[in-house]
């Protein structure tokens, strides 16, 4: 039993740290919550299911047009959506209203598209589940996890190695020096829109080979996937990480002292303690 | 038929005012940015659901759904009153995710997603509102009484101190007001009349579940309170009339009921991004959101 919750808690921890670490690069460099990180992660597994279940693409082709199109996807929403509030210098609550409002539009898309009913992909055969100390996990899971933990690896090393990481990291930490010493701000923000829904998008796709498609996959990922963030600290990647896991986890354990049904609310209560009592999270420095 | 089905839209347009006018309590005029609304309209309409069907008569059912919306309310105030812009929001987003939560999965009370069905309409003093007609006027007279209350509010002193409090909270304190307690009382009311729009709710549709607590339930009331503008009661009223209606016609084109829910969704989230980027006042609002 306690193995079987470990690796569910695994499972799901490595998808919601896909979920949240994109969501907190965002927020770590434009300053602002994007709520609607979840509803691209949504649109992603869709676009999954129209280019292979529905226009019949190989397998791999799909997935790789899917990954581009989410960066790409990513950057058009900063574009016509976020750009505009920020010339006009909207408050952060503006622009999370905004984020809220533009996921509502994008879930009442993907209904108006594709319809109510729950939709599979299908790549993936369903599969014997191997047995691994005691515990019941498929193939797909396994590469769910080893996946998300290459993924936030590379991310990793990425936000600390390359130029643009970098030159991401010096305009969260202060716009105004990066932009004196020549680091264009706005060109930033594009950058981890880009880069951050790449990573939803991979999560999206993961998702929706391990589980159903449903229009309002969004709500409840970003849900997870921002507890996760706040939980280890929301300026942080790697606290965002971190918080995933162990969300993952109590939700996972959680079962044992509650009904199953209690597990999103297990979510939501963990949310709600953290942002009263520590909102910078874990990792995360206080202001 | 096109009548009854004008006098459906009035009840919802007056059930949608109460919920619009009493957010722009705590939001518009307060500046609390309370997204946790419709959790306070859950708790009413099912603490009235279930007083109903248990033969509570309407008087009492329909008040204790206000109180408890109160309380709720009162109880949210006091761990957020330090928190500002979007952490208030968050945090009261939480908020309504835990209660719907709740609403789900304590099915020994709210039988989780089967709903309550059969909850009686209102009978006062022997009279029953069992007709549309009825139910209207019923609506109408809650809809005049809560409009004037906030009315009241937002004028007198009290509502001044409200104004400054979101205008400039450290210069209230500094005039000796407790700003705290302001807020507290503020959104206490708020969820107050939420809790009363959530009884008049379910005693109208007389089925209540809880995907009728949604988020996307808010963001209609969040889009009539930014449309109308911020601290404008008359912008309110208009906007909740408007914003109503708006998505009517595409139910007259003939458009099926699949394509009707996810059009109104659309058409409110369109709107709401249209007025954040280009009139962020809204058309009678005095102040922005901060």
């Amino acid at each position: 039993m306690f193995s079987q919750l470990f690796i569910n808690g695994l499972i799901a921890g490595a998808i919601y740290a896909l979920v949240a670490s994109g969501f907190s690069l965002i927020y770590s460099t434009c300053k602002f919550i994007h709520f609607a990180h979840g509803a691209v992660v949504a649109v992603t597994a869709y676009i999954l299911y129209l280019f292979f279940s529905l226009l019949g693409l190989n397998f791999w082709l799909a997935v790789i047009l899917t990954i581009i199109f989410a960066g790409f996807f990513g950057w058009l929403i900063n574009k016509i959506l976020y750009k505009k509030l920020r010339k006009r210098k909207a408050s952060n609550v503006i622009l999370l209203i905004a984020s809220v409002g533009l996921l509502i539009l994008l879930e009442s898309l993907i209904l108006l598209f594709f319809g109510a009913d729950v939709k599979t992909i299908g790549f993936i055969k369903i599969a014997k589940g191997l047995e691994f100390l005691g515990a019941i996990i498929t193939p797909l899971q396994i590469v769910i996890i080893i996946s998300s933990f290459v993924l936030l690896f590379l991310l990793f090393f990425f936000t600390k190695k390359s130029k643009i990481g970098k030159a991401m990291r010096a305009v969260a930490d202060n716009r105004d020096v990066a932009e004196i010493v020549g680091i264009s701000a706005e060109k930033m923000f594009s950058w981890s829109f880009i880069i951050g829904s790449a990573i939803a998008g991979i999560a999206g796709i993961l998702v929706g080979l391990e589980q159903n498609l449903e229009p309002t996959m969004g709500t409840n990922l970003i849900i997870k996937g921002f507890t996760g963030a706040i939980i280890g600290g929301i300026g942080s990647v790697p606290g965002a990480i971190l918080g995933s896991f162990l969300l993952g986890f109590s939700e996972n354990f959680g079962i044992w002292f509650l009904p199953s049904g209690y597990k999103d609310a297990i979510a939501f209560i963990i949310l709600f303690v953290f942002l009263l009592a520590r909102p910078q999270g874990i990792l995360g420095r206080k202001k | 038929m096109i009548s009854a089905y004008f006098i459906h839209l009035l009840i919802l347009i007056g059930i949608y005012l109460i919920l619009a006018i009493s957010l722009q309590l705590s939001v518009g005029f307060t500046g609390l940015l309370n997204l946790g609304h419709i959790a306070f309209y859950c708790v009413g309409a099912y603490a009235s659901a279930l007083l109903a069907l248990n033969g509570f008569p309407f008087w009492i059912y329909f008040l204790a759904a206000g109180f408890l919306a109160m309380i709720f309310g009162f109880l949210l105030s006091i761990p957020t009153k330090k928190l500002k812009g979007d952490y208030l929001a968050l945090a009261t987003l939480g908020f309504s995710f835990v209660i719907y939560a709740v609403a789900l999965n304590w099915t020994g009370l709210t039988r989780g997603p089967l709903g309550l069905p059969g909850i009686p309409r209102p009978t006062l003093f022997g009279f029953t509102f069992s007709d549309n007609v009825s139910f209207l006027i019923l609506t109408f007279i809650i809809v005049l009484i809560s409009y004037l209350i906030i009315k009241k509010i937002t004028i007198s002193p009290f509502g001044k101190v409200l104004e400054a409090t979101r205008d400039d909270e450290l210069a209230t304190r500094v005039l000796g007001k407790n700003t705290f307690k302001m807020k507290s009382i503020s959104l206490a009311t708020s969820a107050f009349f939420a809790g009363l729009a959530g009884s008049l709710y379910a005693s109208y549709i007389t089925f209540i579940d809880p995907s009728s607590f949604t988020l996307l339930q808010l963001i209609p009331v969040l889009c009539i309170v930014i449309i109308g503008g911020l601290a404008s009661l008359k912008g309110t009223i208009i906007a909740t009339i408007i914003l109503v209606l708006l998505p009517e016609p595409l139910r007259f084109i003939g458009f099926p009921s699949s394509i009707v829910g996810p059009a109104r969704q659309i058409i409110y989230g369109l709107i709401l991004l249209l007025i954040l980027v280009y009139r962020p006042k809204g058309f009678y609002g005095k102040v922005e959101l901060e």
